[in-house]
């Protein structure tokens, strides 16, 4: 072993699966780079969980808002096509940037409470706050377009069915359409979630402390120079997103053996919309 | 026949679709508790004349009255208007070729929906008056069953109590047996045949000749977007005047 120069495998298992390494205690703390890099992961996980559901939340509010009826609300549905355009086109890492860079100003100059533009709810830093923000504005863009695609996907004759009953746009809305759009999209909303808990890697450029799992990895990557805190994390992404990926291939094979058997029932084929990995090209 | 309540008034109806002019001057008297049968070729425009009844497709010209008030006008003369479609929807009940039964609610669901969300009826009240039409389209034993349990006939009947439900003065009927196996006709036919006997107004979109003989007051004719004959079954089935009437009741009573 020794005098000889490492091989290049010797090298890249040194590098990539060093256990010595991320065993290690963290400088100045008590903890292993281990335990550093899964507590990286656990803001990993919430901020997709927060980031998730406001973005599940503000994408339906935007689908229904822009399938209103009527010549009177062509302005507001403009505004939201327009709305989803921008945010759908522009990476999420600038959006990231453009709030965090300039939002206290703002809020300070519109004579808002100053916590509005540096945020320390639940004990989170500002930077974490930014990042629940821009994920929730383009992912709340990215999911608006599944639900549309899964209201439009609902039959004319159900909307037609509740509206000569009685009901109004609204209530035909809520009680007969989006539930049904809702159960049709479950599997694109998965995926949209897949590509939203990747992309949180992206808070890395707002120096969130503590960081995601992405920014402990580099902290390793700095402190030790060893990449085994970035596979472990690697690891860590997958161990969630494998099983949510076969979780989004079985709920679509559910569906297409149930519209197989011609029931007719809410199912119909699941809305295809991105592939696996959502958004293209949201992450860099 | 004179005596009696004129239900429903069609005076010179237009109706377009973009360029496909589909209706082109309908005039129709319906009098209350009658039963008017709709045949005529596809594309003759009899669905779009119910649609137009009940302003799920506002005609462009021309007046429909229900009950003597004007509902093609509004407050401002706007066709389609808010005030004109909550009157209408109230009183006017529809069945549709495709049953369009709420997939994701069971059939006593289905019944009680709109009942709760439209006309504020309790829980206990909806189900109620959900379970004794069900009971009366004789599927009491389905209740709790979703759609896609069911059969096309047991559907439509579900359908037909959910229309009902909301207590309306007119019913329409869009063909609301073509699209059943010929076997589930006949439990769907009778179902319509003892709400005519109770007395509900209904028109009747249909390609089954032997209902209509059997059960309408009277038989329109429709073609091309006109009523082109008009009266008793006994005369337009059985003794039609119009060439073109004649022609297709030759053709459909051929097969």
């Amino acid at each position: 072993m020794s005098g000889a120069p490492p091989t290049g495998l010797e090298v890249f298992f040194e590098q990539y699966f060093n256990f010595d390494a991320l065993f290690k205690e963290v400088p100045n703390t008590n903890e292993t780079w281990f335990e550093f890099i899964l507590d990286g992961f656990l803001v990993t996980l919430e901020l997709s969980l927060i980031g998730g559901v406001l973005s599940l939340a503000w994408g339906l509010i935007l689908a229904v808002i822009r399938q209103l009826p009527g010549r009177a609300m062509a302005p507001v549905r403009a505004v939201t096509i327009g709305y989803i355009d921008a945010f759908r086109g522009v990476p999420l890492l600038l959006v990231l940037l453009l709030i965090s860079g300039s939002l206290p100003p703002i809020v300070d100059a519109l004579g808002l409470p100053a916590e509005l533009g540096a945020p320390d709810w639940l004990g989170r830093v500002d930077a974490f706050w930014y990042g629940i923000l821009g994920i929730t504005l383009t992912y709340g863009a990215y999911m608006a377009e599944v639900y549309r695609a899964g209201i439009e996907a609902v039959p004319e004759g159900q909307m037609e069915a509740a509206r000569s009953l009685g009901m109004s746009h609204g209530k035909a809305m809520r009680f007969v359409i989006v539930p049904q759009a809702v159960r049709k999209v479950v599997p694109p909303l998965l995926n949209d979630f897949i590509a939203l808990m990747k992309d949180t890697s992206l808070l890395y450029a707002l120096a969130l402390t503590p960081g995601e799992v992405v920014n402990a990895g580099q902290d390793m990557l700095v402190t030790e120079a060893n990449s085994t805190g970035f596979v472990f994390g690697a690891v860590l992404f997958l161990i969630v997103t494998i099983p949510l990926a076969r979780l989004v291939d079985w709920l679509i094979k559910r569906d297409q053996a149930k519209s197989r058997r011609g029931g007719g029932g809410v199912a119909g084929p699941p809305v295809a919309t991105e592939p696996a990995g959502g958004p293209a090209g949201a992450t860099a | 026949m004179s005596a009696a309540e004129e239900m429903l008034k069609l005076e010179g109806v237009h109706k377009s679709f973009g360029k496909l002019h589909v209706l082109r001057g309908v005039d129709l008297e319906v009098n209350k508790g009658s039963v008017v049968c709709v045949i005529g070729p596809s594309g003759s425009g009899k669905s779009t004349l119910l649609r137009c009844i009940n302003l799920l497709a506002p005609p462009e010209e021309g007046q429909i009255l229900l009950e003597g008030k004007e509902i093609t006008g509004g407050k401002r003369g706007k066709r389609g208007a808010t005030e004109d479609v909550d009157f209408v929807r109230r009183r006017v009940g529809m069945v549709f070729q495709q049953f369009n039964l709420f997939p994701h609610k069971c059939a006593i669901e289905n019944v009680t929906i709109a009942q709760q969300q439209v006309l504020g009826r309790s829980s206990s009240e909806a189900n109620d008056k959900a379970r004794s039409l069900l009971e009366r389209v004789g599927l009491s034993d389905k209740v709790d069953e979703y759609p896609d349990r069911l059969s096309g006939g047991q559907q439509q009947r579900v359908a037909i109590a959910r229309a009902l439900a909301m207590d309306p003065h007119v019913m329409l009927f869009d063909e609301v047996t073509s699209a059943l196996d010929p076997e589930l006709v006949k439990e769907v036919l009778d179902v319509m045949k003892e709400l005519a006997k109770e007395g509900m107004t209904m028109i009747i979109v249909t390609h089954e000749m032997g209902f209509a003989r059997d059960v309408a007051d009277e038989v329109v004719f429709m073609d091309e977007g006109v009523i082109v004959e008009q009266g008793p079954p006994s005369e337009v089935l059985g003794n039609p005047q119009n060439e073109r009437t004649k022609r297709f009741l030759g053709l459909v009573l051929a097969n």
